[in-house]
This record gives structure tokens, C-alpha cells and sequence, in this order.
């Protein structure tokens, strides 16, 4: 069965609102579990095998916090694909792993970044409130945006 | 007038680093280092704390060899035990632990080495990256990507996830192997085989375009270290979880040979430059800083008489009539990664195949016994030390972990050096000189986050400057 949608939340769960992108991989695959056509991944990084499961989907969502801006605000951007120069270390960015996905695997989904901004990377394994509190915000705007793209069979 | 060109930071590596060049008054390099800025701070933040916890704990160090760590931690912890494993459990921690060297291996050679290799080290810094590499030679990106899953994959058919599994726990393993993993596994070793000696000899057919590279990439004497075990014959074979420690010179005398991984603090003491948190370790009779030595590929094959698995001691022999007996130049640490790529791979299909892999006795159980707990496993990068000492409740009094980038600091340092000199003249920088004293870091694969722990993307911003400090030239991207 082809991936429906691919989630990956990413960030260091050690590092306070860092752990974002996990707290909504977790609510997200509690939501989906048994939904084989919707993959939810967590991880600390994006590193290049991330390649093949996104271009086995039909769409992709990314998860994850920036610095840039108001914390406990978030916005929704669409990737474009684009070749990172040599400023690669072992984690790619998103651009560069969309990119990766369709010069390896001729593939390029449709995929989102969902970035909230961060108020605190602390050693600790709790989100901020401000953090917490746009969570189910942003599982709820993710659910919706599964299941808007969901094929609609009640014709066929 | 003395200048200082200084590479700020230093890309492709994981964590944080820059590199300084200081030119004399003829503008030709008088020294060179490789600065890590960034701290972390685990050997202190881990004191207090249980040592039951210390696997988890410095597991967390990084997120590319947490697994190196584990095993690491989880030795040493068996020391404090003072414990025997059971024999399935060393086993399965060795698979483990290959799986992980191959994947480590695998991201370091396909997806941050071969753009320098497919596109030469003048090639154009915008393909010059593993979106180019995809470009123009896709089946070598898809074949990293492959190899990389391989070892993920075992890694979370092992230990139920492929960042930070929490299976390897002081006193073995806490599942034994099911046989429907240990099939899993051997179902995917034919490919990742196909993949491993394919990719071997498409390197071996560019090495000749990197002669100039292979004669000034690290290529100057020091000692190696690593760990071996003994064959049937009492020949050394390579060896990645347990083992003795064996240091050897440049001409392939043994230095020091079989010492007990408890007895490293005998042998290695510790410098501290003002310039770096990166610790300086040295071979403690030869001193500081002539106690210069490597750790990981390129010594452990070095300091081997075979590797003990066929085709990578066929690859071996062949490596050895191209490059010499004992290898020097830091450009074969590539080389000498995929040969263990092949080992790992054998190695793991050979212990699957143990009759008693899938025994459920994988844990044993005791109280502490001991106050002081040293743990030795080969890193992809080098020997990993772990060394703890608690107090009589069991928790953590002192730490100190020498990494397998530390253990390399003062090589890098003697590499940039050379390379440096060879390549940088006068007062102005170009792409390809600054990409060559980075390749020859990047050849080390230098793991910053476990040697200091620093996370993130780094840009690159190169400096000239001179004495004062003034800019003469600079590069960004």
C-alpha cells in the first residue's frame, strides 16, 4: 500500500521545545494507529535514508521548531526542493532531502513544514508552555490535512 | 608579516569546529590547528546520577553513534558489576555494533566523501554534494541510502528502534533474538554485500586520480591504536567490541601489545589545549605532543595480520599491495572504511549463523562489586573508552570518556598542517584549497558531537587575518 501521508517530527527530545516535532509524532500516531496508509516517524535528525519513505508517499509533512520569531507561534510552508551546497553535515535540511527524493528515487511529493518557534533549548525533556499549548493545535491541523487529501471512495 | 587564515567552521563533519592556519612572513603556513568550540559537558553532568542510568545517559552524546556509546557505557557498567555476560549477549552486542560501524561508514563515505571523489576536489562547490551526486550518479546515492538502512535496520530489529535503543543494558542484552529477526537480517545481507564490493571497486578504480591527495592528506608517521583479538594461529584479527589494546609504530613494531582495556590509563594521559575543547590524548611515555597516535579504520587495519572474515582479508591483501604493509596517509582511511563495511557485513552474517545466537539466557544479574568500571569498544571512528567510578550507592563519583575523535585530535591537527603547506600560498584563499584542508578533517570523519557534543547545521566562513586580527581575505557559504 503506498504511504497516504509521511510525518516525521524532528529535534532532540533532550533539549526542551526541541522535542516538538516528537510530541506531535506521538499524538499523531496515537490518532493514526491502525491507519496503514498514514506513517508517523520521530527522529533527532533528518539524514538521508528519510529519502526513499518520502518518495513512497503522497504527501509529507515535516515537524519541526525554529528560533525565528514569536515562540509558541507556528506557521505552515511548503518545501521546494533544492540542492544544499557543501554546508552538509550528517543531517540534511528539508529542501535537500525533497531533493534528494527526486534525483534518486524520481519522486517529489507535495511536502509541508510545520515549524513552530521555540522559547527555550534547555537540557530538559519537557516542552515550554507556550510550546505545549500549540500542540494540539498543530495535531489537529495535520489530522485535517490527512484526511482533506483522504480519496473520497462514497461513489465509487 | 605572519598571518592566520582560519576556516570557521568547518562543514561536512558532525558538530562544531574551525580550523586556523598561521602563515609566516613569507605568507607560507607555520602551523596549523583544528579548534573545537563548542562544550558539553557529559562527563559532569553525569556525576550523581545512578550508574545503571550511564548507557542511556552517554547513549545521548550523539545521535549518529549512539550505539557505539551504549555498548561502551554498557561494558564499563559490567565492570562495576564485576560480571560475565552471558556469551550470546557479547555476541549480539557485536552485531550491534558492526551494524552500526556499517551504517556510520556507509554516511560517511557515500554522502559526505564521494562528492569530493566523483567531482574532484576543484569541482564546483554547488554539485559538489550529495544532491549532485544524486544528479549524476544515482545508483551511488541509492546504494549509500541502501547500505545505510541495512544498518539501521538491524540496529532497530535488534534493539527496537534505530536512534538510542535501550537494549543493550548492563549485564547483556534485555531480549534475546527471535528467529524471525535472525532471518530478517540474513535476508538482507546479500545486497548490502553486492553493495559493499561493488562500491569498493569503483573506489579502487578513481584512487589513482588522488595522488597528490594520498601523498599530502595525513601522510606522515605516528602510532596506531586500536583493539585486536587472537586467531586460532595467535595471529592479530580486527576487532570492533572486546579485544586488547595493541599501540604500533609507523614501521609496524608493536609498541605496547595486549594490554587489558582496564590498564589504558597506563598508557594514554591527557592534554589540554587553551584552544579547544577537545581533548588532546598521547601515548604518556612518549609525551606531549610526540605521543601523537590514530585510532580507526586506517589503524585498525594497520595494525592487524588479517581482518578474519574472507573477502575482506582478500580485499585486505589487495589494499596492502597498493597502498603498503602499513599505511600512513590519511586519504586511505576511505579505502580502509569500506573494507570494514565488507567485514562488518560478514562478521554479522557469520555470528547469525552461531548455533546458539538465538539462546533466551542474554541477561545476568548482580549487584555493584566494584567502585571503578572501565568499558572499550571500537567506534566507526576509533577506540571508544568509557571509565566510571561510583561510590557505594551506586552512583556516579567521576567520569571520563576519551572519544575516538579525541584520540585522533593531534593527528588532525599534524594533518591540516600538512595539507595546508602543500597547498596554501600567500594571502587569499581558493575553493579548492579551503576544501582540501576540510576533506583531509572530513577523511576522519570527526564526530564533534561525541567528542564535545555540539549540535547543528553548520555554515562555512573562512578567514584570512593578520596579526592583528584584520581580515585580509574571506570566504562564506
Amino acid at each position: 500500500m503506498k504511504t497516504r501521508c509521511l510525518v516525521i517530527g524532528y529535534g532532540n527530545p533532550l533539549r526542551g521545545d526541541d522535542g516538538f516535532g516528537w510530541a506531535v509524532a506521538d499524538r499523531l500516531s496515537e490518532e493514526f494507529a491502525g491507519d496503514e496508509s498514514v506513517r508517523v516517524l520521530a527522529a533527532h535528525q533528518l539524514t538521508p535514508e528519510f529519502a526513499e519513505p518520502m518518495s513512497e508517499a503522497e504527501q509529507v509533512i515535516l515537524v519541526d521548531v525554529s528560533r525565528d520569531g514569536e515562540p509558541g507561534t507556528w506557521r505552515v510552508t511548503e518545501v521546494v526542493p533544492a540542492a544544499e551546497g557543501p554546508a552538509l553535515g550528517h543531517q540534511f535540511e528539508a529542501c535537500g532531502l525533497l531533493a534528494a527524493a527526486r534525483e534518486i528515487y524520481s519522486a517529489c511529493p507535495p511536502t509541508l513544514l510545520v515549524s513552530a518557534v521555540a522559547e527555550s533549548f534547555d537540557c530538559q525533556e519537557t516542552l515550554t508552555s507556550c510550546i505545549e499549548a500549540i500542540v494540539p493545535d498543530v495535531v489537529r491541523d495535520i489530522r485535517n490535512r490527512i484526511d482533506a487529501a483522504k480519496p473520497d471512495y462514497s461513489h465509487a | 608579516m605572519p598571518r592566520q587564515i582560519l576556516i570557521d567552521p568547518v562543514t561536512r563533519i558532525e558538530g562544531h569546529s574551525k580550523i586556523t592556519i598561521d602563515l609566516d612572513d613569507a605568507g607560507s603556513v607555520q602551523s596549523a590547528a583544528f579548534h573545537v568550540t563548542q562544550f558539553r559537558g557529559f562527563e559532569k553532568f553525569c556525576e550523581g546520577r545512578p550508574f545503571s542510568e550511564m548507557p542511556a545517559l552517554t547513549g545521548r552524546t550523539c545521535g549518529i553513534c549512539p550505539v557505539s556509546h551504549l555498548i561502551a557505557s554498557a561494558k564499563a557498567c559490567d565492570a562495576l558489576l564485576a560480571l560475565e555476560i552471558p556469551p550470546v549477549s557479547a555476541k549480539l552486542r557485536r552485531i550491534m555494533n558492526l551494524a552500526q560501524i556499517v551504517q556510520s561508514h556507509a554516511l560517511s563515505f557515500f554522502h559526505l566523501s564521494s562528492p569530493d571523489l566523483l567531482f574532484g576536489m576543484d569541482g564546483d562547490p554547488a554539485t559538489r554534494n550529495i544532491i549532485g551526486v544524486a544528479q549524476n550518479h544515482p545508483s551511488l546515492a541509492k546504494d549509500g541510502i541502501a547500505l545505510r538502512k541495512f544498518g539501521q535496520q538491524i540496529i532497530e530489529l535488534l534493539g527496537g528502534r534505530r536512534i538510542h535503543p535501550s537494549w543493550v543494558v548492563p549485564g547483556g542484552v534485555n531480549v534475546p533474538l527471535t528467529r524471525e529477526q535472525r532471518e530478517g537480517m540474513l535476508a538482507m545481507i546479500p545486497s548490502a554485500m553486492d553493495i559493499a564490493t561493488r562500491t569498493l571497486s569503483w573506489f579502487k578504480g578513481v584512487l589513482g586520480n588522488f595522488k597528490e591527495e594520498v601523498d599530502v592528506f595525513g601522510n606522515f608517521p605516528s602510532m596506531f591504536l586500536g583493539l585486536i583479538s587472537r586467531g586460532p594461529d595467535g595471529e592479530a584479527l580486527l576487532e570492533h567490541y572486546d579485544g586488547k589494546l595493541r599501540f604500533m609504530d609507523a614501521a609496524g613494531n608493536i609498541v605496547a601489545d595486549d594490554i587489558d582495556s582496564a590498564d589504558y590509563p597506563k598508557y594514554i594521559a591527557e592534554a589540554v589545549e587553551e584552544s579547544s575543547y577537545l581533548k588532546s590524548p598521547y601515548y604518556r611515555s612518549a609525551g606531549y605532543p610526540a605521543g601523537i597516535y590514530r585510532v580507526g579504520p586506517l589503524a585498525r587495519l594497520n595494525i592487524i595480520d588479517r581482518c578474519g572474515t574472507p573477502i575482506a582479508d582478500a580485499e585486505l591483501e589487495e589494499y596492502r599491495a597498493t597502498c603498503g604493509r602499513y599505511v600512513l596517509s590519511s586519504f586511505q582511511q576511505h579505502y580502509a572504511r569500506l573494507i570494514e563495511i565488507v567485514y562488518g557485513i560478514e562478521r554479522i552474517e557469520q555470528l547469525l549463523n552461531e548455533p546458539d545466537i538465538l539462546d533466551a539466557n542474554v541477561h545476568a544479574i548482580a549487584k555493584p562489586s566494584r567502585f571503578e568500571g572501565i568499558g572499550v569498544s571500537e567506534a566507526p571512528r576509533g577506540i571508544l573508552m568509557h571509565h566510571y567510578k561510583i561510590d557505594e550507592n551506586g552512583l556516579i563519583t567521576w567520569v571520563n570518556m576519551i572519544i575516538a575523535t579525541g584520540h585522533n585530535n593531534l593527528a588532525m591537527n599534524e594533518s591540516v598542517k600538512q595539507v595546508a603547506k602543500h597547498y596554501v600560498r600567500g594571502d587569499s584563499l581558493r575553493e579548492g584549497v579551503l576544501n582540501r584542508v576540510e576533506a583531509v578533517i572530513r577523511s576522519y570523519d570527526p564526530c564533534l558531537s561525541c567528542s564535545t557534543h555540539a549540535i547543528g547545521h553548520m555554515p562555512l566562513h573562512i578567514q584570512l587575518r593578520d596579526p592583528a586580527g584584520g581580515v585580509l581575505d574571506e570566504i562564506r557559504r
